[in-house]
């Protein structure tokens, strides 16, 4: 860095940032559930990020927030980490989407600058994944189920002994949308739920859901993971929408309300029962 | 124009609106309608002197901007040159602009507002903006007065004929200064061409020329690019926004280009750090770090509702 450019250190404050805690843990009924959330990376993390991914990072990026269930008797865990789901996004740019306007775009630059052809690196920029989470290495394996995670015992008001939102990554598709991973986990006495969902939207393109829920009966040791993917065009959930008397754009942005309108394109239960 | 006060008394908004008062729809519209006058006589390149210090993204977070003038000083006594970003995402946008439309107004020589990508009619309609209005005004005009003002926003500032200012970055239309001051810029941000590069572009430090973006729109510009544009117009040194960074800065290019970013703990839950740029009169730069403002932490639970995705987040039985 020249000399000319100085740079003073941070400011001590009274308040800390609120994301900077450390890790919350409980253990319910022979599980431990832990969760970690932290400020987005720093530059040189970054760079080895992007390093070892070999894309560039979303501009959002929580490299050291997880969520972690783990039933240490039997060595059985879950890990959701943003490494690992940014490692399932496409990098050869086969499932590239393109914004709105850039059929547009590509048109008035061929006259212009005929001369600029080269991309950065092609890669799946909606950083869409279909991660399931990160099986610990000596985890007894997932099989295939028709068994449902029981929604009835879910909607009981039973309390919640732990509850956490952790956001892996974000971005804002250079103000072309959003993509966001983020986990929820809640934890009664007798089960736990843990929704991690990507939600995808790319204006006047593409509106993309992909949930993975994690369910575990605590007395069964019965673990069921959920996978569903939705996705439809951005002008046909308007035009569901135009119906509504609500601010469009701001539904628009409501991952809950557009889960309910979205069609289902694919759907996949596993199970495992851990040993005594 | 019909119907606007000519006895607005901007010493009085200023007053308001640092303790973070909504102004009138009527005041709102006659401010935005003077703001048009003012900037219409600014050329698409503005050159002030140094010192300045300068800010990048703001994004509607308004205690951590009154954050920037405790620590940067207040207006008149600092001069400040913004780089754009005012609104969305965060919630005070239309207490920021409209504060910075004020300071405009009452100090036109020791404020200067350069054009972001998002002070634009369609980014605004996704990012929050409107919705803002909409719900603190009741209806879209405030939006209406803000976004026609957007239009007359300059897209470039030189200080001391040494540093070219702009929000995103450089654009392949683009190699002298005086192919911006020629740009028709009273308009909505284009899609393509070069003052939508202005706006949008960003620097990539492992490249030496312009790349496309795998988005399919876009530029990203290198080391090459930097040195030329810097050589062709006889200057040492490009500053821009545009890039959230942990750190609150970054310097690129052996200290040829930086980037501001203003907005610390970004949406209320990034967790970074955010800078200023102090230009000095010898024109000696220094970032001048700061943490979020310690307010936003007293208006965490309104912040919740609306984010609902922060540290201590609202428990629900969700399915």
């Amino acid at each position: 860095m020249d000399p000319r450019t100085t740079v003073a250190p941070p400011r001590d404050h009274a308040t800390v940032s609120p994301e900077a805690k450390k890790p919350q843990q409980i253990s319910v009924g022979g599980f431990r559930i832990s969760t970690q959330k932290l400020p987005i990376l720093k530059a040189e993390p970054i760079e080895e990020m992007t390093k070892n991914l070999g894309i560039a990072p979303p501009e959002m990026i929580f490299g050291d927030n997880y969520v972690t269930i783990e039933h240490p008797t039997t060595g059985w865990g879950i890990n959701f980490n943003a490494f690992d789901a940014l490692d399932l996004v496409d990098k050869t740019g086969q499932s590239m989407l393109q914004v709105a306007y850039s059929k547009e775009w590509q048109q008035s630059r061929e006259k212009a600058h005929d001369g600029i052809k080269e991309v950065v690196k092609p890669f799946d920029w909606s950083y869409s994944t279909d991660y399931k989470g990160t099986l610990s290495s000596n985890a007894r394996p997932f099989e295939e189920t028709t068994k449902q995670i029981p929604i009835e015992l879910l909607k009981r008001p039973d309390p919640i002994l732990f509850f956490d939102e952790v956001v892996l990554y974000e971005d804002e598709l250079a103000d072309n949308g959003i993509a966001m991973l983020s986990c929820k986990i809640r934890v009664m006495p007798e089960r736990l739920l843990l929704l991690t969902r990507f939600f995808m939207r790319l204006d006047h393109v593409l509106i993309r859901l992909r949930d993975t829920r994690v369910y575990i009966d605590f007395e069964n040791r019965e673990v069921i993971r959920e996978y569903q993917s939705k996705e439809c065009e951005y002008e046909k959930v308007r035009q569901m929408l135009a119906g509504t008397r609500d601010d469009i754009p701001a539904l628009m942005r409501d991952a809950n309300r557009l889960s309910e309108l979205l069609p289902l394109i694919d759907k996949r239960s596993e199970r495992v029962v851990l040993d005594n | 124009m019909p119907g606007i006060p000519t006895n607005i008394d901007m010493d009085e908004c200023i007053e308001r609106l640092y303790r973070k008062e909504l102004l009138a729809e009527s005041v709102i519209e006659g401010i935005c309608a003077k703001a048009k006058e003012l900037l219409m006589k600014e050329g698409n390149v503005v050159h002030i002197q140094a010192p300045v210090t300068v800010v990048g993204d703001i994004h509607g977070q308004f205690f951590d901007l009154l954050e920037i003038f405790r620590i940067g000083g207040f207006c008149p006594n600092t001069n400040y040159l913004f780089l754009g970003d005012y609104v969305d995402r965060g919630l005070f946008s239309v207490e920021t602009i409209t504060l910075l439309v004020c300071l405009k107004l009452r100090y036109p020589q020791r404020v200067h507002l350069i054009r972001g990508n998002h002070e634009s009619r369609g980014v605004t309609q996704s990012y929050g903006f409107y919705t803002e209005c909409a719900r603190k005004y009741g209806n879209a005009n405030v939006w209406h007065y803000f976004t026609d003002m957007f239009d007359f926003l300059t897209l470039s500032v030189v200080i001391n004929d040494e540093i070219f200012c702009v929000h995103g970055g450089l654009s392949p239309s683009i190699h002298s200064i005086d192919q911006i001051k020629s740009l028709d810029r009273y308009r909505e941000i284009p899609h393509e061409g070069p003052m939508a590069d202005l706006v949008w572009s960003d620097p990539d430090p492992e490249r030496d020329e312009f790349s496309l973006s795998p988005r399919g729109a876009g530029y990203t510009f290198g080391s090459q690019v930097v040195r030329k544009f810097l050589e062709v117009n006889n200057m040492s040194h490009i500053l821009r926004a545009h890039q959230l960074c942990n750190e609150g800065y970054q310097v690129l290019f052996d200290d040829r280009l930086s980037t501001v970013w203003s907005a610390p703990n970004y949406c209320y839950r990034c967790g970074n750090l955010a800078s200023v740029l102090e230009v000095g009169d010898k024109m000696q730069r220094y970032f001048n770090i700061f943490d979020a403002a310690p307010e936003n932490d007293v208006h965490r639970s309104e912040q919740q509702a609306q984010q609902n995705r922060d540290s201590q987040p609202t428990i629900d039985y969700f399915l």
